[in-house]
């Protein structure tokens, strides 16, 4: 008779295994083989843990469709199978995942549709947390100004990709109807995903704003958040990028 | 209410409560707007452990219905400790959402850390009772409240399995001060699967123990030539089930009633139709002046 932590180390290598003899003589048959018990324990596993994945990246699932996609969540889930139970959480390394699987490696846009899905998830199960007054900056001197760090949202992603993925995540909704082709060669796109009330959203952002934002999202000062952004875009407006990040909502505290 | 030498929270609101659904996420956005004309809400504890829209969309229904939070990944009969983490998320949800009952399983779904999501099957022996004990009380201290403990539906059992599951649970109960859930469906099913009599098993649990009860579908599959049941909750139903149900009024009184579905979930109204077929058995039992027996 094996200690219980034996026969649960032994049931979890069967899960993502082949049968061990040891394991199937602890199981009655009741007139059906130990090994198809087993099997039942098995295919839930797999598949319940398979449907998780699809729910959070069905962008993915219609790309390469259904049957490449439960084929590559089964290696995915034999080598990150879940560590928490709350499987909202699960699936964090699927994009990179797929950016080294060989058979869809080739899919040079896939891993990044599936790192806009996974932010989309992120923003949805992301703390509420109350945006910063604006009001607040109010009697800061301009050195001071220069010198500030921003915490932005916890539901935010910046997010880049050379690939128009904002374009094949629209056209590969459950209720898309109309086919519209994408340029894959359309060039790449910024994007800022969070929440937005009860929503999550995503939207383009110009490349200097992006770079605004990343910086500052980075634990950088203003001052050199400005200069980046100056580096990527000519046309950059301090003043402006400020007073927009601050009335967007995204940003939730400073510091000085 | 005193067990175990720890203070409970009291539960006034429970013994008032009917018939529930299983509030899933499909069907959130409508019972937001439409608010059906349903007893009290149960939710798995680990969907709702972000603090983000799902949560919100939680609290907004909290002041409408009575809730039931329903955990699916304590893993209580794993050989390894408890996870502390998962216990302080399971501990700030039930403060937030102070609900009327609080249930876990007797099973497990961890072991080396890996989580399996399912709710996997454990022999019943007298080491796997002291450990799923000691995860219980710990549970209970955790959190301050008494947990209901469900009953698994099974496909397999082990040779070195002793102690029948329904007496397993009596005596978790004895050493625990927790109640049961008695999920009526996982009987029937884990009946047929293990080639038990689903009447006898109902006779054997601790009736006064029973706080809850729950009720949905299965499948009807086939494994080299012999029917499973597999409890997918993907159904409604069976006649065989609600029968069953009946026996359980019986013998425990009219107990808070839950309707699960989690697979081909239907619209909101099919649920809600199992509800009230639910509710006329519960208002029988009632009229019978069924109180439950000892």
């Amino acid at each position: 008779m094996p200690a219980l932590r034996e026969l649960q180390s032994a049931f979890l290598r069967a899960m993502f295994g082949p049968d061990e003899p040891e394991l199937l003589e602890t199981i009655v048959g009741d007139g059906l083989l130990p090994a198809a018990r087993l099997q039942i324990y098995r295919h839930h596993v797999m598949t319940s843990l398979t449907d998780v994945l699809q729910a959070t990246f069905p962008v993915i699932c219609r790309l390469v469709d259904e049957r490449f996609f439960r084929y590559a969540a089964d290696a995915y889930i034999r080598q990150y199978p879940p560590e928490v139970p709350c499987l909202f959480e699960y699936g964090a390394h699927f994009p990179a995942f797929l950016a080294a699987f060989p058979p869809c490696r080739h899919l040079e846009y896939l891993a990044d549709v599936a790192r806009l899905e996974w932010a989309l998830n992120t923003a949805l199960h992301a703390e509420v947390r109350m945006p910063l007054d604006p009001a607040e900056l109010g009697g800061l001197a301009p050195y001071d100004m220069a010198q500030l760090t921003f915490q932005f949202d916890p539901s935010v992603t910046l997010l880049d990709s050379p690939w128009p993925i904002d374009q094949i995540w629209r056209a590969n909704q459950a209720d898309e109807e109309v086919h519209v082709p994408i340029d894959l060669n359309a060039g790449g796109v910024s994007l800022e995903i969070r929440r937005w009330e009860d929503d999550v959203v995503f939207h383009r952002l110009d490349p200097a704003i992006y770079t605004f934002r990343t910086t500052l999202e980075a634990g950088h000062a203003l001052a050199l958040a400005a200069e980046a952004a100056l580096a990527a875009g000519q046309e950059f407006d301090c003043v402006a990028a400020l007073h927009e990040l601050l009335t967007d909502g995204v940003i939730i505290g400073f510091t000085l | 209410m005193d067990e175990g030498g720890l203070t409970m929270v009291p539960m006034g609101v429970s013994s008032k409560l009917r018939v529930g659904i299983g509030l899933r996420a499909p069907h959130v956005a409508e019972v937001l707007a439409t608010r059906p004309a349903i007893g009290w809400l149960e939710v798995h504890a680990e969907n709702y452990m972000g603090a983000g829209a799902p949560l919100a969309a939680l609290e907004r229904l909290r002041a409408d219905y009575p809730l039931s939070v329903h955990g699916v990944g304590l893993s209580l009969g794993s050989a390894e400790a408890l996870n502390n983490r998962h216990l302080s998320r399971l501990q700030r949800l039930i403060t937030r959402l102070e609900p009327a009952f609080v249930s876990e399983h007797l099973s497990w779904s961890i072991a080396g850390g890996i989580y399996l999501n399912h709710l996997l099957p454990l022999p019943y022996t007298a080491e796997t009772l002291a450990i799923v004990a000691q995860h219980v009380m710990r549970t209970q201290e955790v959190l301050q409240c008494r947990l209901l403990i469900e009953n698994p539906s099974s496909y397999l059992r082990f040779a070195h399995s002793v102690i029948p599951e329904p007496e397993f649970l009596g005596e978790l109960v004895r050493r625990t001060g927790c109640g049961l859930l008695c999920d009526v469906n996982n009987i029937y099913v884990s009946s047929h699967n293990l080639e038990g009599d689903p009447v006898a098993y109902l006779e054997a649990l601790p009736a006064r123990a029973v706080g809850e009860i729950h009720l949905a579908g299965h499948a009807v599959n086939d494994a080299d030539g012999q029917t499973i049941l597999i409890d997918d909750h993907g159904a409604p139903v069976s006649d065989a089930v609600w029968a069953l149900y009946g026996h359980a009024l019986a013998r425990f009184g009219p107990v808070p009633t839950l309707i699960e579905w989690d697979t081909n979930i239907p619209e909101l109204a099919v649920l809600c139709a199992e509800a009230h077929t639910a509710e006329r058995f519960f208002q029988r039992a009632e009229e019978a002046g069924y109180a439950g027996v000892a």
